[in-house]
């Protein structure tokens, strides 16, 4: 649309560091701790956003685990029925705010959509690392608010309860609210650096498919976020001083709430998965040795989820008591989600068909995220269907259909991610035999954890309820053993990613072959991205295999 | 007025006499929406009055936030801004004219309740949990 | 975009510093723009998140809307509204002579938006003062005998809601238009080539102003 960038005015980019001959990594290049702190670095500040957000991701899991091991015997176990609620609450909170939104947009978007730009930077440096500051300090506040006292409304803090319950709803909704600016601030930078800072050349249908999925991402982020952003502001001052908004008994509607909340959360959904689908359309590409097929398929439908999926918010509410009409309504629209979705699956099955499969980690994760994605998305069709959906909502089928397609494809995503990527973060690769182990584990964990809770869910257990009849302690004792699998694979990832950090064997520019724009570059990339002049990006990505010649794979 | 040319600058300049005819203009709606507002006509009222306000509202972003002259991409960005707040408000809207007259809120002119029919003043199940009674009755309940 | 950007930097003018990371003035004008574009954008979906509100119990209790409406005044209402539109003018204004590189002009168009925004504040101030006074408040602090209809305290709680979220947006407004003005006094270096501060913080004043322009015909007339 703009061809802005490609005016690209030799003089007026300043001559920088041309007589020095080695140029040291961005990893190197000043160490001091202000040199971190104070950095404009996309590439730092996607380290930094790595760090913050596996320790939420960590604190998240052991909720999560707190949660698994409650729920082993049908009575209490471990804790009381209150902390129970606030376990899954803060649970809920801590991994969708402060880990899943931010996780692969605000670790892998930052470090790899300006090399895949081809630019030196994000359009907006220092609003880019604002806005990690923004989300450290409502991540802090937030857990604050957890530690003195804790929230017991579940993630989603439905008036009328949290208007009136006494536990600290203020400062951890504010705290929420704080950091939907740090998610808006990194959509903007995003989307304004995909429009300016493209190199010469790189054209839209050049760009690598992970930018496509940023892009769509961020417009969820720039057009959904304020909406929750009101909303906590709302609440907040629903529960302080009761202007009775959302009350039944001052005429407020509780469903409007809801409406106005699941207007961000449910694109909040896609803020999650759509990146995970980017990562997936990287890494399907590059380890079948195979262009991805139907990219102009796969980019548009990354923008068509974004689209239809604001326009579906309403199948979280077909038992709020909302019309049958509207309750349709979004049923007929969430099955457009579907279709958008599975144009992606088809495509990805399509790349891998006749290609010359790498089997590595990623690929790894690609197979179980795939599974995740289909299994998932097929429940969600059919969790979007009014009549069905009314006996499954709220119990454990929904928890488990979420945890699949949500959950499941991000991790998935999120961990192919960090392996693809590692070498062009760190220089060093990890050791393939620990990663292929984790990865079983890690997929056969998530299975365990959760297939068992469709079962349950089918069989008619509630969600978040404290103590469950005897009959499902088989099935739960399966779940629970399920997340130690799960922890435990995540125990050995970190072990030997954190041994790799140091001794690592050094990877060189390009260990994968791969042919994407931010492999073109030295591993780890120096400071402002590449030396010299501007680099030229002649071929489409994923560009494998000549079209014009003959079939053979892997014609590098 | 200013007659040198900017470099990389891609809208042109105009006097300032501009900005005063659009100010003129906007008063002068104002002036209108406030004399026909005050006539509470019943129907016509909020569509009169939505229709001055957004050709005021395109008057102050297409020329004194320069959206007129700005690149495109800028206006399709404003545009789904406001495609975005239309359905937003288009969608609860349709829920509520067509839903179970039982699940609108009590004295609505969609209910047959009001709010004491729900307990509105019973101050019973509604603070549940260990939150106490607010000191302070309600002062005066609508019902 | 005809002109070609490697004029840049004509020593017409100050000369703002180009980031190392833009191809050129150009695009870094236009990253700028549209950074703050779709900034206001994310603006327009936060209040759209309120009228929302004012949209659905409108529809629910009309008469009481049209009853709590007109016990606002009207008057008050108004003169806000000229004072708004007006310093939206002289922001407006600001832009122009900052292009044009006439600091001082800048500053004193600036000045008088300021000016403005506080006469609104006081007025704005005055009437919520009159409605602490006779009891037009949300929900549960709403005693006002003049009006009893279900869903009049809920108008009130919209209409608190809304014009403090706006007064808030207003202050945040005169913030940033007061950098803009010290900026203009101190250095004095805006011209033709460098007017983004104040055209982006002129553009979020207008936004000011836009909202608001919603919220009078529907708070206050209909």
């Amino acid at each position: 649309m703009t061809p802005s960038s490609s005016i690209a005015a030799p003089g007026a980019t300043p001559a920088h560091e041309e007589h020095h001959d080695h140029h040291p990594s961005y990893l190197v290049d000043g160490t001091t701790i202000k040199s971190w702190l104070l950095t404009v670095d996309h590439k730092r500040i996607g380290l930094m956003f790595l760090f913050w957000v596996l320790l939420f991701f960590l604190v998240g899991g052991i909720f999560a685990l707190l949660i698994r091991l409650e729920l082993l015997t049908p009575g209490p176990t471990i804790m009381d029925a209150m902390t129970y609620n606030r376990t899954f609450t803060l649970h809920g909170l801590v991994m969708i705010f402060l880990f899943m939104i931010p996780a692969i947009p605000a670790v892998f978007g930052n470090f790899m959509l300006p090399l895949m730009l081809g630019a030196k930077d994000v359009a907006f440096p220092r609003l880019n690392l604002l806005s990690l500051y923004i989300y450290l300090t409502g991540a802090m506040l937030a857990l604050w608010g957890m530690l003195n006292g804790g929230l017991d409304t579940g993630w989603t803090f439905y008036t009328p309860y949290s208007a009136h319950t006494t536990t600290t709803v203020a400062p951890v909704l504010f705290g929420a609210f704080i950091i939907g600016f740090s998610s808006i601030v990194t959509g903007i930078n995003f989307i304004v650096t995909t429009h300016t800072m493209r190199a010469p050349g790189i054209t839209w249908f050049k760009m690598p498919l992970f930018v496509w999925a940023i892009y769509a991402t961020s417009c969820i982020q720039v057009l959904a976020t304020p909406v929750i952003g009101l909303l906590l502001v709302l609440v907040t001052v629903e529960n302080l001083f009761g202007f009775g908004m959302f009350d039944p008994a001052r005429g407020g509607d509780p469903v409007l709430f809801q409406h106005l909340f699941w207007f961000y959360s449910h694109p909040a959904v896609y803020i999650m998965v759509l990146p995970a689908f980017g990562v997936m359309s990287e890494i399907v590409s590059a380890f079948s040795r195979k262009n991805i097929f139907g990219y102009r398929a796969v980019a548009y439908s990354s923008l068509g989820i974004a689209f239809v999926g604001f326009f579906a918010w309403g199948h979280h509410m077909f038992v709020s008591g909302q019309s049958t009409f509207a309750g349709g309504l979004f049923g007929v629209l969430t099955m457009l989600v579907g279709v958008f979705t599975a144009i992606k699956v088809f495509n990805w099955v399509g790349t891998v068909y006749k290609g010359a499969v790498d089997f590595k980690t990623p690929f790894a994760y690609f197979c179980g995220f795939l599974f995740f994605t289909v299994f998932g998305g097929m429940t969600g069709i059919a969790l979007g269907t009014t009549s069905l959906d009314i006996p499954w909502h709220d119990t454990y089928f929904v928890v488990a259909h979420f945890h699949f397609i949500m959950v499941g494809a991000t991790i998935m995503a999120f961990l192919a991610a960090i392996h693809y990527w590692f070498p062009k973060m760190f220089g060093r690769m990890y050791h393939e035999g620990w990663g292929l182990v984790s990865a079983a584990l890690i997929i056969l964990g998530f299975n365990a954890t959760f297939i068992p809770q469709f079962l349950l869910g089918n069989n008619g257990m509630p969600r978040r309820y404290y103590e469950y009849p005897e009959r499902f302690q088989a099935l739960n004792v399966a779940s629970t053993a399920g997340a130690s699998l799960l922890a435990f694979g995540f125990v050995i990832i970190a072990m030997y990613l954190a041994y790799a950090l140091f001794y690592g064997r050094v990877a060189g520019n390009n260990p994968w072959r791969s042919k994407g724009y931010e492999w073109l570059t030295e591993s780890p990339p120096p400071t402002h991205n590449f030396v010299g002049p501007q680099p030229t990006y002649p071929e489409e990505p994923h560009f494998y295999v000549d079209p014009k010649k003959a079939e053979v794979p892997d014609a590098v | 007025m200013a007659t040198d040319t900017h470099p990389g600058e891609h809208h042109g300049h105009h006097g300032a006499g501009r900005y005063w005819v659009i100010w003129g203009a906007l008063l002068v709606l104002t002036l209108i929406t406030v004399v026909t507002g005050r006539m509470h006509m019943p129907t016509f009222g909020l569509m009169l009055a939505l229709i001055i306000a957004t050709t005021k509202g395109a008057l102050v972003a297409l020329f004194f936030m320069h959206l007129s002259e700005h690149q495109g991409l800028n206006r399709l960005f404003f545009a789904v801004s406001l495609l975005f707040v239309l359905l937003m408000l288009a969608i609860p809207l349709i829920d509520l004219g067509t839903r179970y007259r039982y699940a609108t809120p009590p004295g609505s002119q969609y209910s047959d309740m009001q709010a004491i029919d729900i307990g509105a003043n019973a101050q019973q199940g509604r603070y549940g949990g260990n939150q106490k009674k607010p000191t302070s009755q309600e002062q005066s309940e609508a019902h | 975009m005809q002109s070609s950007a490697s004029t840049a930097g004509a020593p017409a003018a100050p000369v703002p510093r180009l980031a190392m990371h833009f191809a050129s003035l150009e695009v870094q004008d236009n990253a700028a723009r549209l950074g703050m574009w779709l900034f206001l954008t994310t603006e327009i979906l936060l209040f759209a998140g309120l009228f929302i509100c004012y949209g659905v119990y409108r529809f629910l209790f009309p008469e009481a809307w049209a009853a709590s409406s007109r016990s606002l005044d009207l008057t008050l209402g108004t003169v806000n509204t000229v004072v708004l539109i007006t310093s939206s003018l002289t922001a407006a204004l600001a832009v122009h002579y900052a292009k044009t590189g006439k600091n001082k002009a800048v500053a004193v168009q600036i000045f008088l938006t300021l000016l403005m925004a506080i006469g609104f504040l006081v007025i704005k101030y005055f009437e919520y003062h009159h409605k602490f006074e006779i009891g037009t408040l949300p929900g549960r602090y709403y005693f006002y005998e003049g009006i009893q209809l279900p869903g009049a305290p809920m108008y009130f709680t919209v209409y608190f809601c809304a014009t403090a979220l706006h007064g808030l947006h207003v202050v945040i407004g005169m913030v940033v238009l007061a950098f803009a003005m010290v900026r203009a006094l101190r250095k004095g270096d805006f011209g033709p080539n460098n007017y983004t501060m104040v055209e982006l913080g002129s553009m979020y004043w207008h936004l000011v102003d836009l909202v608001w322009i919603f919220l009078f015909p529907l708070l206050y007339l209909v």
